[in-house]
């Protein structure tokens, strides 16, 4: 009798309060969308900054007047490399039709030249091991010196600062989440305090027929929880709505075709997350507010 | 059943009890009379322990209110009933939903806490307003609930403060009637008020206050 007791006082103080109810909802649903857009931001950024590192190739160029007996020196040196899952030999011909196909348009600055000027070359694929900028820049020092290669190219550079925003993001997330967290505390903590203030008089009349603090302070405690809990749902709505547009709109431009993998991503624990998130801020801040409750006297 | 000795209470200044001794025994029903300001109000508040006196002891039922910790007054006052000049009433509730609460706030099953609201709506004559929220119902009325639901969980010490304040003559006559009934049952009682109408028409001893302190303590028959 008393858990529904407790229900129901909980559901009627949402009804009554439910001009500052909805304040506290939307409140808390805007500081959460805030949180939660940052949270997308940094996952997909880590996404694709992960994407990005395993899909790292070396490229070994290899010197145009090398003989065969040279070339094929370095390619057993290469597989000897514990460093390198899979070689694929680019020879000179292969590397001008494939310049060809990709850049159709500057092909013809090729045509008036008399021999091919691009270099043969083999690509390296990492272990995901070896993945990290030491063991790659040790790897490209190590090939560099072998006999018949020219030039050794790896595109990591910019993952490296992708990885340095991403770790950025990380910190930003952090700090960013603390503020809002903080800032939806008080909000619905105020909004408890106004219910409790609207139901004082209710309050005195529970206390003289011998109810206990936790006893009046239970309904207020489950209202934080089911109006964080509410905040949740609505940021998790708005926000899943904006991130389908978003990424509808991404599809259309057809931007990403072939490596639709890093196409933006709402991880389910997200969803999962911001509800949570707004229950516990929501139980944290009653609780806050309903503390002196449970421990006067008259 | 209720021991003071030398209590005293002071706001700021001034002097709401001042060295207030006397006891009740189980069964009595005792009138504290007085003008307003004489501490009636005050008596009772410490003896339901929502204020803590400045000097002195009360036990209630073998209990020291003065050094009872804030997390064993509610169960202090489930032993007690009492009903207070205003009626506190929740106005949006009905009835019923009044008058069961202090057996919701005991955990008494919902079959057991139905039977006993009836019994006490039909022992104060209110059963068939039940489901009538007591926004609505008249002083007189509002009062009877207020009494019912200080008897549903059958206290052993009644405390009363001004129960016919807002009540005309008639009312306050049926009131009275209601308390002496209560107290045949072996209900103790404490009733503050400064009606004479109340005094004459109780059976019992009256503690008459005055500026905190204690005048008079004698018996009266009707």
């Amino acid at each position: 009798m008393r858990p529904l007791y407790l229900l129901r006082e909980a559901m009627t103080n949402l009804r009554v309060n439910r001009g500052n109810v909805l304040i506290g909802i939307v409140t808390t649903a805007f500081t959460l969308v805030c949180f939660g857009v940052f949270l997308l931001l940094y996952l997909n950024l880590k996404n694709v900054s992960g994407t990005l590192q395993s899909d790292i190739e070396v490229i070994v160029y290899l010197d145009p007047g090398a003989s065969e007996q040279v070339v094929s020196l370095v390619k057993k040196r290469l597989e000897t490399e514990p460093a390198a899952v899979t070689l694929t030999f680019v020879s000179k011909e292969q590397a001008l039709r494939e310049f060809s196909e990709q850049f159709p348009e500057e092909s013809l600055l090729l045509e008036g030249m008399d021999a091919n000027p691009l270099p043969a070359s083999v690509v390296v694929n990492l272990s995901p091991r070896f993945l990290d900028t030491e063991s790659l820049s040790a790897f490209a020092e190590r090939v560099k010196q072998l006999p018949g290669v020219t030039h050794v190219a790896y595109s990591q550079d910019w993952v490296d600062t992708l990885t340095l925003v991403v770790s950025y993001f990380e910190l930003g997330a952090v700090v960013i989440g603390m503020i809002l967290a903080v800032a939806t505390v008080t909000i619905i903590a105020n909004t408890i305090r106004l219910s409790l203030h609207t139901r004082k008089e209710e309050i005195e009349i529970l206390r003289l027929i011998g109810a206990t603090g936790v006893f009046i302070a239970i309904p207020y405690v489950i209202e934080g929880t089911i109006l964080g809990a509410m905040g949740g749902g609505l940021s998790l709505a708005l926000l899943k709505g904006v991130f389908e547009f978003f990424r509808l709109e991404l599809n259309a431009s057809g931007w990403f075709v072939g490596v639709e993998h890093i196409l933006p991503i709402f991880p389910r624990r997200v969803s999962f997350l911001l509800v949570m998130t707004g229950m516990l801020l929501g139980c944290g801040s009653s609780v806050l507010s309903v503390f002196g409750l449970m421990k006067a006297r008259s | 059943m209720i021991q003071l000795f030398h209590v005293s209470k002071f706001y700021d200044r001034c002097v709401a009890l001042d060295d207030v001794s006397f006891r009740i025994d189980k069964g009595e029903c005792v009138i504290l009379t007085g003008p307003s300001g004489a501490g009636k109000t005050t008596l009772l508040k410490v003896i339901f322990g929502a204020e803590i006196p400045d000097s002195g002891q009360i036990l209630v039922q073998n209990r020291n209110v003065a050094r009872l910790r804030g997390g064993a007054i509610p169960y202090l006052r489930r032993t007690m009933g009492i009903v207070l000049q205003n009626f506190q009433l929740l106005p949006k509730k009905t009835v019923y939903e009044n008058v069961v609460l202090p057996l919701i706030i005991q955990g008494v099953k919902r079959r057991e806490a139905r039977k006993r609201v009836m019994d006490v709506l039909k022992a104060v004559g209110m059963e068939h307003k039940q489901k009538i929220h007591t926004g609505v119902l008249s002083a007189g009325e509002q009062q009877r609930i207020c009494i019912a639901r200080a008897i549903v969980n059958s206290p052993i010490l009644l405390l009363a403060d001004e129960p016919t304040g807002n009540l005309d003559a008639d009312l306050t006559t049926e009131i009275v009637e209601l308390f002496r009934r209560i107290h045949a049952e072996g209900t103790t009682i404490l009733l503050a008020t400064h009606n004479q109408q109340v005094v004459e028409q109780m059976n019992g001893r009256v503690v008459h206050l005055q500026e905190g302190r204690v005048m008079s303590d004698r018996e009266t028959t009707s």
